[in-house]
């Protein structure tokens, strides 16, 4: 077994998530949530909610992005130390979803921040975020091991 | 006072009384002398072209009364009531914010919901307001970030937010503090402000009901309801009996859900993980019973002008009624959790204690004003959809620290699976709906729920188009955050997640 | 001349195999990340949960692809920290751990063999001190406001609660009328925990608070205070700071055993007598970690003002009192067998 593909193991093996709120109505969140109680346990996975931005590789967001939170947005994905990703969970996350438009509201979360996967819905069940997240970490296994992400 | 000019009966008994802009401020004071708890429910701006209409929706023996006072747009001042009615404060900074009415005598005037970079003479919710070139969002935000504590004197300012693992929502608290003892507590809301008002003017009713749902994913029926029985007041649609039931059992699966979700998550805040985890997955089968009735786990979208969408099958009932019977035995078992486990009695007892005074001054609703023996609950003083005809306890409790809060909410559960068991067992027969006119004639609407976290009002206007005019919403949430302002002080920073998480403090709502 | 040589070189192997491999280092971190996966099973199970299951065989290599992962993280060191504290006070406390696990006897005598001496047992208490307060400094290294308030509340538990746990650590000494831990754990013709049950008792107590764990994980109260002290650790340095506190709890549980539960001493079946000490120490070890995670699952957390409380107002005063008893007890009633 090759050093990279142990590395590559051992990052698919433990995603440790980051959730933030960047203007949701909370449907999302409390789903999100809802994945790490017994009916749907993340941790087989290895996942495991991180309090601070420097502990976590994957970026949890809900909401689309208001006007207030876009400064903050970006500078939490700033302080995470790479490999990240980010995932987009819920329609406005994703495009705005039914506030896009309105005067405080910039939009989907990909105006702010590069997005790796995006997962629709309003709010997605907690099904389709883990069905989502495991895409997102099958999508690492076949990428080339020189990549930045 | 001699300035009263004409009293006006709006929908459904309502009472207002259109008075003069300076004379508000002394009908106020007579007001209080009448009923020294006179609380404020909420303070609606409208845009009237040459005027700017203020609209006071007092709560007046626990019943609604209604204010209204025009200010000129060249001239845009009221006297504030802060100073006798303290809980008007947000309401008044809100009226500034988005509609440029100046309060003369706030005490502590400022941004309450927009953001620090918004222009200072642009107000949105005004007909003209020029929102389209707005200038782009900068690095430079006049708000500091902060990387460090600052000191000020003795006190250290502690950030709280708006990325911190106590809060599900973004909004920042600055907390001084002497040591480990809270001195003041400043908010910084707005972070979840979407203009959810000013779109609901550009949308039609229909699209509005999905709008106004999503302002709360947690008590999006709520809203839902609050919105879809004003525009009934307007039509004059009276909701069959089968779909006032329906309705009804809809609101009590939300107020199940959202109760348990509060309580798991206050174990969360005091270190109890075991007690989050075994409440959530006791909630998973209201979710599921949710599901099933409208279709949803979360956001319902199942409550539509004249009645729901959807009916109730015979076998949905039975299912229904044996997840009930299992909840009710586990509550037996959290009631003992609750009277017995000393680490969570230490960390909840005597925090954050509420006085019955303050929460009248400072107009707290639902659990955190029932916790500290206020009985207010819209669903016995202004009885709605089958609330009028189905028996229930009132819960409240006298202590009104962090303890009462979450043991009236425990038992609020007990009482919602009451309710749910009577509506099925006493389910009429008929129609689950009719169908309401799609044009919504000229008028205008107050209405209030008993949300989870307490009073949800909406207010209408129509003017006869396709768009309402004006839509009003006032959350719980955003009547109870002055009560943490309070109830903070003189805490330690220890005691601030616990008391801050008894409130439930939904920002999604009171930012909307 | 080539004999004696060739002797010196096998004692020397064997001197190293014992350090570095077994039951050295590489024992003691393997044998740490087993038993945070126990950890997280337990607390999983006693959750309604499942727990890791995905990474290896009943997730057992699940700790492992933590630190792998963290290792393979980019570095970020924060303007304003002290570089040289915040890069090396993590491992330099690990390191402290480990030479303190080491130190113990596992397999019948200490991973570096004949090291024991009258008074080590003061000695690894010392240890354990320096290595705490490193924790601190990682934590106030780091400039950062939640960094701080996490390390000034690991300071205040930590060195409030060494008294008792030292004090109550001298108990089993009394009964066995001396300061070296290998002896101690040689002379239990019964185990302590029955000649002095009410001294095992608040020992456990103590441990969870020494070892920051509910109710008195107020160090790590996310809800409080965001990472504590880990807060702005990323990378290799974290996965340190994650490995102290599981060295950390593998080190109070081997005290535990070492003090009150026998040592590896036990039965011993067939063969070498060092494989049936390894099998009893490590199943005792396992014993000892499940009661303290079975603790931590049952109770809140308490405020950091209760939990000083409840130490200078109990456990002080409990541990100076079954102190008092054991000593009494160890001179009229327990004297040992000569």
């Amino acid at each position: 077994m090759s050093i990279t593909k142990a590395i590559t193991w051992a990052r698919l093996k433990s995603p440790w998530v980051l959730h933030f709120n960047s203007g949701a109505c909370n449907g999302c969140d409390i789903e999100v949530v809802a994945l790490l109680t017994p009916r749907y346990d993340v941790e087989r996975f290895g996942i495991k909610l991180e309090p601070s931005p420097r502990h976590a590789d994957v970026l949890l967001t809900t909401g689309c992005v208001t006007r207030q939170c876009t400064t903050r947005l970006k500078r939490i994905y700033d302080q995470m130390p790479e490999p990240k990703f980010v995932v987009a969970i819920g329609a406005c996350a994703c495009s705005g979803g039914v506030f896009k438009g309105n005067y405080t509201v910039e939009g989907g979360v990909d105006k702010v921040v590069p997005v790796n996967a995006y997962i629709p819905g309003c709010p997605p069940k907690p099904e389709a975020i883990i069905d989502g997240v495991v895409k997102l970490l099958n999508s690492l296994k076949e990428a080339k091991p020189n990549d930045k992400k | 006072m001699g300035e009263a000019v004409q009293i006006k009966l709006a929908h459904l008994g309502i009472a207002s009384i259109q008075v003069a802009a300076e004379s508000v401020r002394d009908i106020v004071e007579i007001m209080l002398e009448t009923d020294p708890n006179l609380g404020i429910s909420a303070i609606t701006g409208l845009d009237l072209g040459e005027n700017i209409g203020v609209m006071y929706h007092f709560r007046l023996n626990q019943k609604l009364a209604t204010l209204i006072s025009e200010v000129p747009k060249s001239n845009p001042r009221i006297q504030s009531i802060t100073d006798v009615i303290p809980g008007a404060n947000f309401h008044e900074r809100e009226l500034f914010d988005l509609f440029g009415v100046t309060i003369d005598g706030h005490p502590s005037p400022g941004r309450l919901v927009l953001p620090e970079d918004w222009p200072v003479d642009l107000f949105p919710l005004r007909k003209d307001a020029k929102i389209d070139n707005l200038p782009a969002q900068g690095e430079s935000s006049t708000e500091k970030i902060a990387s460090a504590p600052e000191i000020e004197g003795t006190l250290v300012n502690l950030v709280v937010g708006p990325q911190h693992p106590a809060l599900l929502e973004p909004e920042k608290f600055s907390l001084k503090v002497d040591g480990e003892i809270v001195r003041a507590v400043e908010p910084r809301i707005g972070y979840v402000h979407r203009g959810v008002e000013k779109a609901a003017e550009t949308r039609t009713y229909l699209q509005d009901v999905y709008l106004v749902e999503r302002i709360c994913g947690i008590c999006n029926s709520c809203h839902a309801t609050c919105f879809v029985e004003a525009v009934e007041k307007i039509l004059g649609t009276q909701v069959p009996p089968r779909g006032k039931y329906l309705r009804t059992i809809i609101l009590e699966l939300n107020r199940l859900h959202s109760h348990l979700l509060l309580l798991g998550h206050a174990g969360l805040e005091i270190g109890y993980e075991t007690l989050f985890q075994y409440m959530w997955r006791d909630r998973e089968p209201i979710m599921d019973m949710t599901e099933l009735i409208t279709g949803n786990r979360v956001i319902a979208s199942s409550i539509a002008v004249g009645g729901v969408r959807r009916d109730l099958k015979e076998t949905d009932i039975s299912k229904i009624k044996l997840e009930m019977e299992k909840l009710r035995k586990r509550m037996d078992f959290y009631q003992n959790l609750y009277d017995k486990e000393p680490s969570l009695k230490m960390r909840t007892q005597n925090v954050g204690v509420l006085s019955k005074e303050d929460a009248f001054k400072l107009c707290v609703v639902g659990p955190v004003a029932r916790a500290s023996g206020v009985s207010m609950d819209v669903r016995k003083d202004d009885p709605y959809e089958a609330y009028g005809e189905i028996p229930f306890k009132l819960i409240t409790r006298n202590e009104g620290d962090t303890y009462a809060r979450l043991l009236v909410r425990l038992d609020e559960i007990t009482e919602s699976i009451n309710i749910i068991d009577y509506a099925l067992e006493h389910l009429p027969t008929g129609p689950f709906r009719i169908r309401a006119p799609r044009v919504v004639p000229a008028g205008e609407a107050l209405n209030r729920v008993e949300a989870p976290r307490g009073e949800l009002l909406h207010y209408i206007r129509s003017n006869g188009t396709a768009y309402p005019e004006r839509v009003k919403v006032r959350t719980p949430t955003f009547a109870n955050l002055p009560s943490f302002l309070k109830t903070a002080i003189g805490g330690t920073i220890a005691d601030v997640p616990a008391n801050f998480v008894s409130l439930d403090p939904c920002f999604s709502c009171t930012d909307r | 001349m080539h004999r004696q040589v060739g002797l010196k070189m096998a004692v020397d192997l064997y001197f190293f195999f014992r350090v570095l491999v077994f039951p050295g280092f590489t024992f003691i971190l393997f044998f740490t990340f087993f038993c945070d996966w126990v950890e997280r099973k337990i607390e999983a199970r006693m959750q309604n949960r499942v727990g890791p299951a995905v990474a290896g065989p009943a997730g057992i290599l699940q700790p492992l692809a933590d630190f792998m992962k963290l290792l393979t993280k980019e570095e970020i060191v924060p303007k304003n920290a002290k570089r040289f504290v915040f890069k090396f006070a993590p491992v330099f406390s690990f390191s402290i751990l480990v030479f303190a696990v080491s130190l113990l006897p596992i397999d019948g005598s200490s991973a570096i063999p004949g090291v024991s001496f009258q008074g080590d047992l003061i000695f690894i208490m010392g240890l354990v001190t320096v290595a705490n307060f490193l924790l601190f400094l990682s934590g106030w290294a780091s400039s950062n406001p939640y960094g701080s308030i996490g390390a000034a509340r690991v300071l205040t538990q930590f060195l409030g609660y060494d008294i008792p746990l030292f004090l109550l650590a001298l108990a089993p000494a009394f009964l066995a009328g001396t300061l070296s831990i290998a002896t101690i754990a040689a002379s239990q013709y019964l185990p302590y925990i029955i000649l002095a049950p009410w001294a095992f008792v608040l020992f456990v107590i103590t441990l969870q608070a020494e070892l920051e764990k509910d109710p008195f994980d107020i160090p790590h109260a996310e809800s409080e205070v965001v990472g504590g002290l880990e807060t702005e650790y990323c990378g290799g340095k974290l996965a340190f700071l994650h490995l102290t506190r599981d060295v950390q709890i593998v080190f109070g549980a081997a005290l535990v055993v070492e003090l009150f539960l026998g040592g590896p001493y036990g039965p011993v079946f067939f063969g070498p007598p060092a494989l049936w000490y390894t099998i009893w120490f490590v199943l005792k070890l396992l014993a000892v970690v499940l009661l303290s995670e079975y603790l931590t699952c049952l109770f809140a957390r308490l405020r950091i003002d209760q939990i000083v409380t409840a130490n200078w107002k109990f456990l002080v005063p409990l541990s100076v009192l079954a102190l008092a008893l054991t000593a009494a007890l160890a001179v009229w009633i327990y004297p040992m067998p000569v």
